[in-house]
């Protein structure tokens, strides 16, 4: 029973930890607004450099 | 829990100096002051307070949530998705768009604004990974056939009674979402249009529209189309260029454009048997009355709710408001129209929350609404954030707008024959249908719903390539003086928003609050700045 509740809490403790530095990191990613930064200023201009290389099948029929 | 509250007390105040609202309340800055200069790149996100920030963080959580589902649930066809499609790659603008719907937004209006997006952002991700695994231009899917491609004006209720089979509005993700994600997609999509010789004064919608079907950028779906001539004559247009490329058997569902003649209503109710008659020929599958009736019951639901809301919001006590309402009432009538019982749940949620706000008697965005205004015409789709801009600069609340007044009769549950016929009369006050067009009774029914939620200002939308409203003018003009109406014309170019600028419409409220009314601004940072390259 003490080696069980030893094991748990080792894993409650890993898992709590986990949860810790999910939290720091993705908060911290959301208050300076990272995503947005990456998307804006290197994600959609590789993109719409492709996008403006596409050769398009333009017609009306 | 006192303790707590008191630590969370403790940290807001001393952080309340990064709080736009605290800052334009005190002359050191406001909600642009954070923005690097024409990109609405926000240098960091808004600080909120400790709750309603930390709440603002679980919500882009749960955003995020949703688009790790949508690419994992088909990661190759999303990846070829974006590979293959422009307006897929707008869609990575989402988070900044959701961003600048909600600035100012706290407490209950928060809360209730990101109840209505999540709902959005998780169909629209379903849709998505849904339609692209199932794209022939991608390689195709199990269930490639079962799609019915339809207009997305045309509401789709009625097309639940197939059961088995997927309605899905096919210019809503290349054409309609995601011009409010990103204003610059949809003018590719015109000049697509316009250099195969389309004029460049028609309606930009239906020119998007046409673009986006000479630039073979729609996915491949389904066996049979039906368009529609709804709202109005440029899309009876833009439909008869898109069925070309599309290419499949099509069924025109023309619904009467005088709709409030008596003649109209039989003549639309024979529509939509037409169309049922066509769908069953072309798929084999015979049409189920009861399939209809699962959902109409839920349409129903969410109708019957909508009207309670209303009453909520001809009070200073609504906690649902803005674009809050506009958006999450356009998109869960026009493309959700009853088809998902967790739009049922959102608004089951939502509808508590605005009966504890009332009782509470609380006044959402501090209190600090100084006009009461019902937005009326088709709205710009490239400037979703605008009610958001009028009451975060100079305090004017949209509490209502044309469009949430769709069709909200209810739909008879048990008789076909008496469903149909309430289905027609729901069809015909489609978007765009129930007041911009149908009839000058229906433009001038404006006045009604102004006073009817206590309104004390207009807001007219003007699209300028409109030809429909070019001519109201100064009839409303000269109405809205009698009245006792203040009135504003918000000129806009519905799609493209290189004719008028978002600060071109900007300017339309500005001149009229700075100099008729000699009132300043909540906000003078967000009066007059620079978003020419923001999404």
């Amino acid at each position: 029973m003490k080696k069980f509740l030893g094991i748990l809490f080792k894993i409650l403790g890993k898992l709590l930890l986990a949860a810790v530095i999910f939290f720091v990191a993705t908060f911290a990613l959301y208050m300076v607004n990272g995503e947005n930064k990456l998307i804006y200023y290197v994600v959609r201009p590789l993109l719409n450099k492709h996008y403006d290389a596409q050769a398009r099948d333009r017609r009306i029929v | 829990m006192k303790a707590m509250d008191k630590l969370i007390a403790g940290i807001d105040k001393k952080l309340e100096r990064f709080d736009p609202i605290w800052q334009a309340e005190h002359g050191v800055g406001g909600q642009r002051s954070r923005y690097y200069d024409k990109t609405g790149v926000a240098k960091w996100r808004e600080w909120r307070g400790v709750k309603d920030t930390l709440y603002d963080y679980t919500q882009w959580l749960n955003n995020l949530s949703s688009m790790v589902q949508m690419v994992a649930s088909a990661p190759v066809a999303c990846l070829k998705g974006f590979w293959e499609y422009r307006w897929m790659g707008s869609y990575l603008g989402t988070f900044m768009f959701i961003d600048r719907l909600f600035e100012g937004f706290r407490g209950y209006e928060l809360r209730t604004a990101h109840a209505n997006m999540h709902a959005i952002v998780r169909s629209l991700t379903k849709r998505i990974a849904l339609v692209l695994s199932n794209d022939k231009r991608l390689g195709g899917g199990p269930r490639s056939d079962d799609f019915i491609p339809f207009d997305e004006v045309l509401p789709p209720l009625f097309l639940t009674g197939f059961k088995g089979l997927i309605p899905f509005p096919l210019q809503t993700l290349p054409e309609f979402i995601i011009c409010d994600v990103d204003q610059h997609i949809e003018p590719y999509y015109i000049d697509v249009a316009e250099s195969y010789g389309l004029p460049a004064d028609v309606c930009s919608r239906c020119a998007a529209e046409t673009g986006v079907a000479i630039d073979d950028a729609f996915p491949i779906i389904g066996k049979a189309f039906l368009t529609t001539n709804m709202p109005c004559n440029a899309s009876e247009c833009t439909s008869m260029i898109q069925r070309r490329r599309v290419a499949l058997p099509d069924f025109p569902v023309t619904l009467a454009m005088i709709h409030n003649e008596p003649g109209a209503h039989p003549y639309s109710t024979q529509m939509l048997k037409d169309a049922i008659a066509f769908i069953e020929k072309e798929y084999g599958v015979k049409y189920d009355w009861n399939e209809l009736f699962k959902y109409a019951r839920l349409m129903n639901e969410q109708n019957t709710i909508e009207l309670e809301k209303w009453d909520y919001f001809k009070t200073p006590y609504s906690a649902l408001v803005g674009i809050a309402e506009t958006l999450y009432r356009l998109y869960s009538w026009a493309s959700v129209n009853g088809t998902d019982p967790y739009f049922n749940k959102v608004d089951r949620r939502v509808i508590e929350i605005m009966r504890r706000a009332y009782e509470e008697k609380y006044q959402p965005f501090g209190g600090k609404t100084r006009h009461r205004a019902f937005l009326w015409g088709p709205s710009a789709v490239y400037y979703t954030d605008f009610p958001t801009w009028t009451q975060n600069c100079w305090g004017i609340n949209i509490v209502l707008n044309m469009d949430s007044t769709m069709g909200h009769n209810m739909i008879d549950t048990e008789d076909p024959d008496r469903a149909i016929q309430d289905l027609a009369l729901f069809s015909e006050k489609a978007t765009m249908r129930h007041h911009a067009v149908g009839g000058w009774e229906n433009v001038n029914a404006i006045w009604e719903w102004a006073k009817n939620f206590d309104c004390d200002m207009v807001l007219f939308n003007d699209n300028i390539a409109c030809k429909g409203m070019l001519g109201v003018h100064a009839l409303m003009e000269e109405q809205a003086r009698e009245l006792g109406f203040h009135f504003i014309f918000i000129e806009h170019d519905l799609e493209d928003s290189r004719t008028v600028s978002r600060q071109d419409m900007r300017n339309c409220v500005n001149n009229y609050m700075s100099v008729v009314l000699n009132e300043k601004p909540l906000d003078p940072t967000i009066v007059e700045f620079d978003d020419s390259m923001a999404y």
